[in-house]
């Protein structure tokens, strides 16, 4: 009993002095909690940059817009002239406003972005408002025009369609292909040759060509062939693609890279392909390997980049037959016997 | 690193870019595209289908689709159309005879309501040929001065020499950079 209590007492001893020395351990504890989050405090502010405080962003955003605004409702009553720059100006600070937003957007809070888009977007719809207001797209309407007074003094904010436009244009530029394009163009009955020189890493064009006989020696960059009916065309390398659209009846012998054939029907084509041939609309096209030749056409080979010893003459993609397995009924191989061997004639 | 961090990097690593190349046949889609990944140019065939490539140009991830151009294939190009960031036309700048056809293409385009956020690059394509018609000239036959619809310009190049690729490229990426939130 006795020891009992002694041992109580003493417990009860130990227990005190334990308690003191873990008030003095939690004290320190605490003491050093404190210090080591003030340190990070500080951490953090010495890492946060004055631009990337949701005050600076708005205050800097509000003064921006406010200034656009002010910008746009100078626009009334102005002159014609004074609202289109005014508008020009206004448009380049809202795109760099919503710059400015954008490169914000990784420290500000979700409400404060979208406040700003909302405010952005707003002032977009008054732009836009104020540019109908003072320079009102064109509704289309007939008019009685002549073309050099429509060239003089062309519209600032001319919507009409692009399309029509665009015929007008390409009008002036089929005109100006005319003395620039290395080429023969509708013609009849005759026989066309040009030579390496003239041809020679150009872009040739043959258009409209009826009953001719053409030769080309040398080596073009690329040959478009347009609208040849009852043509023998035959042509040294070509270093990129040749382009036939709309030829029929025809005899065609060339080397290219690639070869395009559109709405062509009863040809025959001596080909000599690095890449692929292609058909698309075409029917009654027929294939053999090339053949031609003439005296310069192993050095004309060399300047193209064609590889002599790669030719896919046969092996022909069709656009309107993608039904693996069964071979497309548009175009056919020329049986050997049936091949071209003589050029001359 | 705390968890703004976290997300901060999460979201500098969205630097994903969809672009879409079309054109008419023969333009040089896909030779730009092999050129700009640095790729042989002198094996292309005529594209049957689409090509696409994923590269990193600029710190983004860039998805290029370059879908082919023939007519036939032309009613299958609003397959892609779905969230595309930028849109590259390709001009064959030497093709006169087919510029309508190429306005008329481009301008149909234009009107997909799919694209209507899309960034417009306009390549004019082969100036290396000497009968290319200037930048200055395709932008006139294709109206383009009459897009108000969407940010647009247009860049002569040469898919064969690579000529101005990069120039147009980081343009787009520019402009679309500026569009989504991705810039720095």
């Amino acid at each position: 009993m006795d020891a009992a209590a002694e041992l109580s007492q003493e417990s009860g001893f130990v227990a005190e002095s334990g308690a003191a020395k873990m008030q003095e351990r939690l004290q320190k504890r605490h003491q050093a909690r404190i210090e080591d989050a003030e340190r990070r405090k500080e951490d953090k502010e010495r890492q946060a940059v004055a631009e990337e405080k949701g005050e600076y962003f708005s205050s800097t955003f509000n003064g921006e817009r406010a200034c656009i605004e002010e910008l746009l409702s100078g626009c009334s009553g102005a002159d014609r002239a004074v609202v289109t720059q005014i508008l020009e100006e206004a448009t380049a600070q809202t795109v760099q406003l919503q710059k400015f937003l954008n490169d914000s957007t990784l420290f500000l809070t979700q409400y404060e972005l979208r406040q700003a888009q909302a405010a952005l977007q707003k002032l977009q719809t008054s732009l836009a408002e104020t540019r109908e207001a003072a320079l009102p797209k064109k509704r289309f309407a007939f008019r009685a025009r002549t073309k050099a007074a429509d060239k003089v003094a062309p519209p600032v904010s001319d919507t009409a369609s692009p399309g029509a436009g665009t015929f007008e244009q390409s009008a002036q530029v089929d005109g100006a292909a005319a003395f620039e394009q290395c080429g023969f163009s509708n013609m009849e009955n005759e026989l066309l040759t040009k030579t390496s020189d003239e041809i020679q890493k150009r872009d040739v064009l043959l258009t409209h060509l009826t009953n001719c006989k053409v030769r080309l020696f040398g080596s073009p960059s690329t040959l478009h062939l347009k609208h040849i009916d009852s043509c023998e065309i035959l042509c040294g390398p070509v270093s990129s693609s040749v382009f036939v659209d709309h030829c029929r009846n025809s005899i065609l012998a060339l080397p290219c890279q690639q070869l395009r054939t559109h709405n062509t029907t009863n040809t025959q084509v001596y080909l000599h392909v690095t890449s692929r041939a292609i058909i698309e609309d075409c029917h009654g096209v027929s294939f053999a390997p090339f053949s031609w030749s003439y005296p310069n056409l192993e050095d004309d080979f060399s300047v193209s980049g064609l590889d002599r010893d790669r030719n896919n003459w046969s092996q022909v993609d069709d656009f309107n037959w993608l039904a693996a397995g069964t071979p497309s009924p548009n175009w056919t191989v020329i049986p050997e016997a049936d091949r071209k061997t003589n050029w001359d004639s | 690193m705390g968890l703004l961090t976290i997300l901060k990097k999460m979201k500098q690593k969205e630097r994903e870019m969809r672009l879409l190349m079309l054109g008419l046949d023969n333009a040089g889609k896909t030779t730009i595209l092999k050129k700009f990944n640095g790729e042989d140019i002198s094996t292309i065939s005529p594209t049957l289908g689409f090509n696409i490539k994923t590269l990193e140009h600029k710190g983004f991830k860039l998805n290029i689709w370059d879908v082919g151009g023939q007519k036939s294939l032309r009613s299958y190009w609003r397959n892609y159309f779905e969230s595309t960031d930028g849109l590259v036309w390709v001009v064959d700048s030497a093709d006169r005879l087919r510029l309508e056809d190429c306005g008329r293409e481009l301008s149909a385009l234009l009107l997909e309501e799919r694209l209507a956020g899309a960034t417009l690059l306009v390549f004019a394509n082969k100036q290396d040929l000497p009968g290319a018609l200037s930048k200055e000239a395709i932008q006139e036959a294709l109206a383009l001065d009459e897009i108000k619809t969407h940010h647009w310009c247009i860049i002569g190049c040469s898919a064969v020499t690579g000529e101005n690729l990069l120039a147009g490229v980081d343009w787009l990426l520019d402009d679309i950079a500026a569009r989504i939130f991705t810039a720095d």
